[in-house]
């Protein structure tokens, strides 16, 4: 797997995407805090921008390069070597290259310019959000056979989890109004990876105040050591839910 | 007949409704070439897919080297394969890409065969990118690829396509070499002028069905045809080879 992992890191550290996405990432960054005098009003539109930016990229980056590189996987599939080890070395180097393109585009800025407890958090928030998205696009690429297909449901799972959910959730409590729902807003926003992540940065910016009842809710679970554990662990299943399916699937597949 | 590498039994592949190949019952000797023919779709693909565990049988068995071929990788350690599109790491270049191979099967220098990267011209472009190697230097390299680890069986799938002649009477005798020194080789090509002179059989698939497997010789006899390219058509318009099925 090691051998897959290095050889593969190095095809994609001179990859025009990850540097591209390294280097779009760095000019919104620090085009943010260049334009906004408070860091913290910077922060809170670079949260708007990660949360929908990072997902997009790493899922169809991911779709995008496996479908690209099927007949060297083939290649791979002939050596002496199981498909666990192949397809665990593909994906530890994409989530890698992605994660250290973040760490230059995204860290970099927010620790020279707000080295808070909420830049860390979003952060780590961003990178959980890279390896979740990287895990659904391996997911959806062995999943499909044909390129197109595959980069279309990757987009329609984009626009699921950055608007049509929260759009229907926001539809759901403005309907329900009437009704004691917001306990059930913080399972609900929980199962969104990309909601749970906003949610935990916001906390780190006391924004939670303004977020009214809901706000309330959610500063009490997630704000807690034990919602942040429930926090972590769910973002942990949304990571390797789609690995564990994705390796399910490559063992069986017909190359 | 010398010992039997690679054996089918009944080896079926289905796709969804289709049977992409039928019980096949065959079996590849050492010290061989086998061409394998037959018209698109006939399975050839499916074939040697099968046996390089790309592809996982619907039915059947296959044996490479008196082992059931399943879950355990370690047989491929024989194999040496040129695949019909050879696609590799964009940004890689062709030394890392040979480096890279030989790490994975864990050869040292010694235990590689390495002057068919001289032969080929290759010797000057190691240090050039995969992305910028032509279709033609993309199948050297794979030719490379396939024969460096001095494999006992080697798959060859369309291997002189997008070659020069030149480059092709290399690869191919690289390959008359695999099979002089003990090994096994089966070949797919449409180019069946360049590949017949070195096969020992031929395999004919339609269907997903193996038709028949005869040596070279027989295949001539039978037609009264001086080449494989020429006995084909007048066997299959003849079924002169219904009575071996």
């Amino acid at each position: 797997m090691l051998k897959v992992f290095k050889y593969t890191l190095i095809d994609l550290a001179r990859n025009r995407f990850v540097l591209g996405y390294a280097l779009l990432m760095l000019l919104v960054a620090q085009g943010l805090f260049a334009l906004e005098g408070d860091p913290t009003k910077a922060l809170l539109s670079l949260v708007q921008v990660v949360m929908a930016l990072v997902p997009l990229i790493a899922l169809v980056f991911t779709v995008v390069y496996m479908y690209d590189t099927i007949e060297f996987t083939q290649l791979l599939a002939v050596q002496p070597m199981t498909r666990s080890a192949i397809l665990g070395g593909q994906l530890l180097a994409l989530a890698t290259a992605l994660l250290l393109a973040q760490a230059v585009g995204l860290g970099l800025p927010l620790l020279v310019h707000s080295p808070t407890m909420a830049a860390l958090v979003l952060s780590l928030s961003g990178s959980v959000l890279v390896l979740v998205f990287a895990a659904l696009g391996a997911l959806i690429a062995l999943k499909q056979r044909e390129k197109a297909r595959g980069v279309g449901v990757a987009l329609a799972i984009w626009f699921l989890f950055v608007l049509v959910y929260d759009a229907l959730l926001m539809w759901a409590m403005f309907t329900l109004s009437d009704y004691p729902i917001e306990p059930f807003v913080v399972p609900l926003a929980g199962i969104n990876p990309i909601d749970l992540a906003r949610i935990m940065v916001m906390l780190q910016v006391d924004l939670a105040a303004m977020m009214g009842y809901s706000g309330a809710i959610y500063k009490n679970f997630f704000g807690s050591v034990g919602g942040t554990v429930v926090a972590a662990l769910i973002l942990l299943l949304w990571i390797a839910i789609p690995v564990l399916l994705a390796f399910r699937v490559f063992k069986r597949k017909d190359l | 007949m010398a010992e039997a590498r690679i054996i089918l039994q009944g080896v079926g592949k289905r796709y969804g409704a289709l049977w992409a190949l039928r019980h096949v019952d065959c079996a590849f000797h050492a010290g061989e070439v086998v061409m394998l023919i037959g018209p698109n779709a006939s399975g050839k693909t499916t074939l040697i897919k099968s046996l390089l565990g790309l592809v996982r049988p619907t039915e059947g068995l296959i044996k490479v080297n008196d082992e059931v071929i399943g879950s355990d990788p370690a047989y491929r350690r024989a194999i040496g394969y040129m695949p019909q599109i050879s696609q590799f790491p964009a940004t890689l270049t062709i030394g890392q890409l040979l480096e890279m191979m030989a790490d994975i099967r864990e050869l040292g220098k010694s235990e590689l065969e390495d002057s068919l990267v001289e032969e080929l011209g290759l010797a000057a472009q190691l240090d050039k990118r995969l992305s910028t190697l032509s279709g033609g230097t993309k199948q050297k390299v794979s030719a490379v690829l396939a024969l460096r680890t001095r494999p006992s069986i080697l798959v060859m799938d369309e291997p002189t396509a997008g070659l020069d002649p030149v480059s092709s009477k290399r690869v191919l005798q690289r390959a008359a070499a695999v099979r002089d020194t003990g090994g096994t080789v089966l070949i797919t090509s449409h180019l069946m002028e360049e590949v017949e002179s070195l096969a020992d059989r031929v395999a004919y698939l339609e269907d997903g069905t193996l038709k028949f497997l005869l040596p070279v010789q027989e295949v001539l006899e039978r037609t009264g045809a001086k080449r494989v390219s020429e006995a084909l058509p007048r066997m299959l318009e003849s079924n002169a080879m219904s009575n071996i099925l």
